[in-house]
């Protein structure tokens, strides 16, 4: 436990030191000699997407679910902060998980990412090493592959892909799918092993503004093999299906 | 059918350029009084019968001097000297005859058969027997002359009555230069 | 409302040259009030400031009080001194776009030994003009030349002018957006959060189906594919949109007037002093004669309309006979709008705006792809071309073929057909007039022509005939989904500065790599563009390179220093496309 408490720590400390990093190559940039002249290296950017933040309408518990993520940097180096989460309607956060990671562009579609991600939701607070890829694959997908090694050594991964197909300029359909697996049994988080849950979601929205979208659409999850049986054996369903209504937004 | 077309064009063109180019034979169409238009931009005259010289230089793109002025009935024989790098052309006509030979000159230029700086020999050199066949092309008066870079030629012009002239260079590009000036008519 | 102006005839011009004495004569908008500079000197602000474009108000950075900046007239010979104070609170500098000076008085901040101009400081630039022709001024700092800071200079010939015209009017195009420009170039690069975000035409599901119907389910399932492969898009023809159009400083509402009496001849100075925004210029109706490109004579050549790329200058003369208005119609390539200006015999008169040109798609062709031959193009821009009418092509409609989009071709399979004429063959090719295929395409009816580089052909011959000592590669390349642009792979200062000697006789060939037309710009030195015009090679100082193309110049390195070479596209410039072109002096050391 003790060492463990050291690795979260040594990872916060890794992240303070990426952000102190990525400030100063921002006050570097921010030096007037440098920063006026247009076509020295850009400044630092960043931004804050609400990709997804949407009621659920199922059976059952109603749920209010977010995705958030941001970032701050330059062409070759970002930190990343991401959100993700569920909570219903009449109760508190079932699901929250906060990630931060340094990224580093390696080809022109491709971002390979570490870090650490700590889940406040659901209890036991867990946190993770994360190292992913987050990048276009070709054919525009959108691909998000993360691996997990928690902080009692279980290996698990997230395989997220989304698409965006125009109906019009501003009328988009987005099918997402999302899939976790994991080495071993977690007990403590009523994970099996193997594939846990698969996830399918599709949405229409429409650009109001490319910064402002609302959207409604359908949303899948399934829970699967160990996983689903653990579930069931709790009295609830391994899979639900809602309707969701939301809105994605970025500044 | 295109490629006929064309062919005749050309040959029209080459016959065209022959008549530009070749003085002697200009000043041969000169023996017959023009037809139409041609009588009131004026005639063509024996230089012998001209009492004023003009020289006119010519060069890239424009006339010195700007402007002629002239007496109704007169005959003046102009000096053509070109002291640029490009052909150049004096042509006495109207503007509407101008605008119609520019349209020729570009057909030229784009065959080939002139080039911005001069005549192409290759297709110039043709034989006297191939133009016999060509006399319906003597309706172009001879009021044009092409004058190569660093050449001086010369054109007997008689301005025969009064009315709207211009000396101007028909070669692609030239006339909307600037190349062109005004005949006025003084008493 | 409309603001006419009076042009400048030739003498009136002169006139004013020579009354100006060494200081520059101004003309300043909107109203282009004249007046002649008494003084040694002249001075000029850069200030904020707003502009109003058809009733809508923004901000904008003023030099000199208006926006665009005064016209500068000078004439060849006479020295400049020009006291530049900002009154910015950031730094600032002007660039003169086109002129042969001295490096640190080129104006481009960390080059030459220049500084930029600090908040409150005045800056002041003194040189002697050497050359004559049309030229720009602009900002070199910042995104502030899309603010405002741009001008046209009009430098008078010491000796006669080959073109006589009776007025002469300076046209400035522009794009302006209300937004900043550090706001766009963020969400440019803002990547997978913003992506696209400033292109509305992307291809939507009733394209599909609109393309399915016309070329068939396979053609265009494979045709998806394949952009889907490279992850490009084909209607990626400008990276930034909402721009307004403007003709010198004018909204399309606005409809700046040129007057003229019909049977004039008139020289419109025509400068494309946007950010971004390559044109599609015609005045319907009115034929031009080029006869000027980049400040530089070239033999007068008659076009119906040309391709425009950022910071290039043409300078047409037009003959209009009839007692109407004329329009100038300038569309940017990805046709999002229009710049439009009137030439009338007298003002409050306006034109007909004519139809709208259909936007291009982008074809494997533009991407460089190497289909080897004709026959193997089959979803190239050689798509709908009627293979027999080639034969049957007339040399007319070979000259309208504009600079072109298949360098996959294989030219040897051709004969009888010159290299500059079949680049961009589509564009010639009578086709339906509702859709454009390839970079080139400018949706140019039959019969009439555009103009192309091949026909440019300088006034006076090339000097320096000598073979090139040293042949330089340089790749127009980028990360378009990243929006970092880069030359040979690499951004401005991280990669190595292209080094020179002084007098010799260079050669420069981009290869463009990606698929978006890049307007190659050195400071300095003109290039001369090798487009098969012998001893009469165009002089420029900006060269439009075509997507997927290979395009050569050859210059004489005769002006010693470290200058600027980079994409005119400002947000290309920002994001790493550029790099140092170093004249150096041969050393005895070795």
């Amino acid at each position: 436990m003790r060492m463990i408490t050291m690795g979260l720590r040594q990872a916060l400390l890794l992240a303070g030191a990426l952000t102190l990093a990525v400030t100063a190559t921002a006050a570097k940039a921010a030096d007037p000699s440098h920063a006026q002249q247009f076509h020295e290296e850009p400044a630092i950017i960043s931004t804050l997407l609400v990709d997804r933040l949407e009621h659920r309408l199922k059976d059952g518990e109603n749920t209010l679910d977010w995705d958030i993520k941001g970032f701050i940097g330059g062409d070759s180096d970002k930190l990343w902060l991401n959100a993700k989460g569920s909570k219903p309607v009449e109760s508190g956060a079932e699901k929250a998980e906060f990630q931060l990671l340094y990224s580093r562009l390696i080809s022109e579609f491709w971002d390979a990412q570490v870090g650490v991600r700590h889940d406040v939701r659901p209890q036991p607070q867990t946190t993770y090493a994360v190292a992913g890829l987050q990048g276009l694959a070709p054919y525009f997908f959108d691909v998000n592959a993360q691996a997990f090694l928690s902080e009692d050594g279980a290996l698990s991964a997230r395989l997220e892909a989304e698409y965006d197909l125009l109906i019009t300029q501003r009328l988009i359909l987005q099918p997402v799918a999302e899939m976790n697996v994991s080495a071993r049994r977690v007990r403590e988080l009523d994970l099996g092993r193997g594939i846990t849950d698969i996830e399918l979601g599709l949405r229409l929205r429409y650009e109001v503004a490319r910064e402002f979208a609302p959207y409604i659409g359908v949303n899948w999850e399934r829970k699967l093999g160990e996983t689903a049986d653990i579930t069931r054996r709790h009295g609830e369903d391994a899979s639900a299906v809602s309707f969701v209504t939301g809105v994605r937004f970025w500044f | 059918m295109r490629s006929n077309t064309r062919s005749l064009t050309t040959a029209s063109l080459l016959a065209g350029i022959a008549l530009l180019s070749a003085p002697g034979f200009a000043l041969a169409g000169a023996g017959e009084p023009g037809h139409g238009h041609a009588a009131a931009i004026g005639e063509p005259a024996k230089a012998s019968a001209a009492k004023r010289v003009v020289q006119v230089e010519l060069g890239d793109n424009y006339y010195k001097p700007e402007s002629l002025s002239v007496k109704a009935g007169e005959t003046v024989r102009f000096v053509l000297k070109n002291k640029g790098d490009f052909l150049h052309e004096f042509n006495i006509g109207t503007a509407t005859m101008h605008a119609a030979h520019q349209k020729e000159m570009a057909m030229m230029v784009e065959h080939g058969m002139l080039t911005p700086t001069g005549i192409n020999t290759s297709m110039s050199g043709m034989d006297h027997s191939k133009m016999g066949g060509m006399a319906e092309m003597k309706h172009d008066d001879p009021n044009s002359v092409l004058v190569g870079p660093g050449e001086t030629k010369e054109l007997t012009w008689k301005f025969t009555k009064e009315t709207a002239l211009e000396f101007a260079c028909n070669m692609p590009g030239h006339y909307e230069s600037g190349m062109v000036g005004k005949v006025a008519f003084t008493r | 409302m409309n603001t006419a102006s009076r042009g400048l005839s030739r003498r009136d011009a002169l006139k004013l040259a020579v009354m100006a004495g060494l200081a520059g004569v101004v003309t300043a908008y909107p109203e282009r009030r004249t007046f002649a500079a008494t003084q040694q000197t002249l001075d000029l602000a850069v200030e904020r400031s707003r502009l109003t474009i058809d009733g809508a108000t923004s901000r904008g950075i003023a030099i000199g009080g208006s926006i665009p900046a005064p016209t500068l007239r000078w004439r060849e010979g006479q020295e400049v001194v020009v006291h530049v104070t900002n009154k910015l609170d950031e730094p600032t500098s002007i660039h003169w776009h086109g002129l042969l000076l001295l490096g640190v008085m080129d104006g481009a901040p960390g080059f030459n030994g220049y500084q930029p101009i600090m908040p409150g400081e005045t800056y002041t630039y003194r040189f002697q003009l050497r050359q004559a022709g049309t030229y720009w001024y602009h900002s070199h700092s910042a995104g502030q030349e899309q603010e405002g800071m741009y001008g046209a200079i009009v430098i008078e010939p010491a000796e006669r002018d080959p073109v006589r015209a009776d007025r002469d009017y300076v046209v400035v195009l522009s794009d302006h957006t209300p937004e900043r420009p550090d706001a766009v170039l963020r969400k440019l690069k803002l990547g997978s959060v913003s992506e696209g975000y400033y292109n509305r035409g992307k291809r939507t599901l009733f394209d599909f189906f609109q393309d399915v119907d016309r070329d068939g389910f396979d053609a265009t399932v494979r045709n998806r594919l394949d952009w889907g492969d490279m992850l490009m898009e084909p209607t990626d023809l400008a990276d930034v949109t909402g721009y307004s159009f403007l003709v010198n400083g004018k909204g399309p509402q606005d409809n700046w007037t040129a007057l003229f009496n019909p049977g004039e001849r008139v020289r419109l100075r025509i400068i494309n002093a946007s950010a971004m925004t390559i044109f599609d210029l015609r005045i319907p109706g009115l034929p031009m004669t080029v006869v000027a490109a980049d400040g530089q004579n070239v033999v007068p050549v008659k076009v119906d309309e040309f391709r425009f790329g950022v910071g290039e200058t043409y300078d047409v003369l037009v003959l209009p006979q009839e007692d109407k208005a004329f329009t100038l119609f300038a569309e940017p390539i990805d046709r999002t709008g229009f710049a439009r200006a009137t030439l009338a015999p007298r003002e409050g008169m306006s034109g007909d705006v004519p139809a709208r040109r259909p936007r291009t798609v982008l074809t494997m062709a533009d991407m460089g792809m190497d289909h080897g031959s004709m026959a193997g193009m089959d979803h190239g821009s050689m798509a709908g071309m009627d293979h027999g009418s080639m034969k049957g092509m007339d040399h007319s409609a070979m000259m309208g073929m504009g600079t072109g989009s298949m360098p996959g071709m294989d030219h040897s399979a051709m004969p009888g057909m010159n290299h500059g004429a079949m680049a961009g063959m589509d564009q010639g090719m009578a086709k339906a007039s509702d859709r454009a295929l390839g970079w080139a395409d400018a949706a140019t009816p039959p019969g009439t022509k555009a103009l192309s580089y091949a026909d440019l052909k300088a006034f006076s011959k090339t000097r320096d005939l000598r073979e090139p000592a040293q042949e330089i590669v340089v790749r127009l390349t980028g990360m378009m989904s990243r929006y970092i642009w880069t030359l040979n792979g690499a951004k401005f200062d991280q990669g190595t500065p292209i080094r020179v000697a002084y007098g010799d006789r260079i050669r420069i060939r981009f290869v463009n790599e990606t698929m978006m037309a890049h307007p190659m710009h050195l400071h300095g030195m003109f290039v001369e563009l090798e487009n098969g015009q012998k001893d009469r090679l165009p002089r420029k100082h900006v060269v439009l390179v075509p997507p997927g193309q290979t395009t050569s110049v050859q210059l004489t390195a005769d002006e010693p220093g470290e200058w600027p070479f980079h994409c005119h596209l400002l947000y290309h410039m920002a994001s790493g496309m550029m790099t140092r072109f170093i004249v150096e002096r041969r050393t005895a050391s070795l």
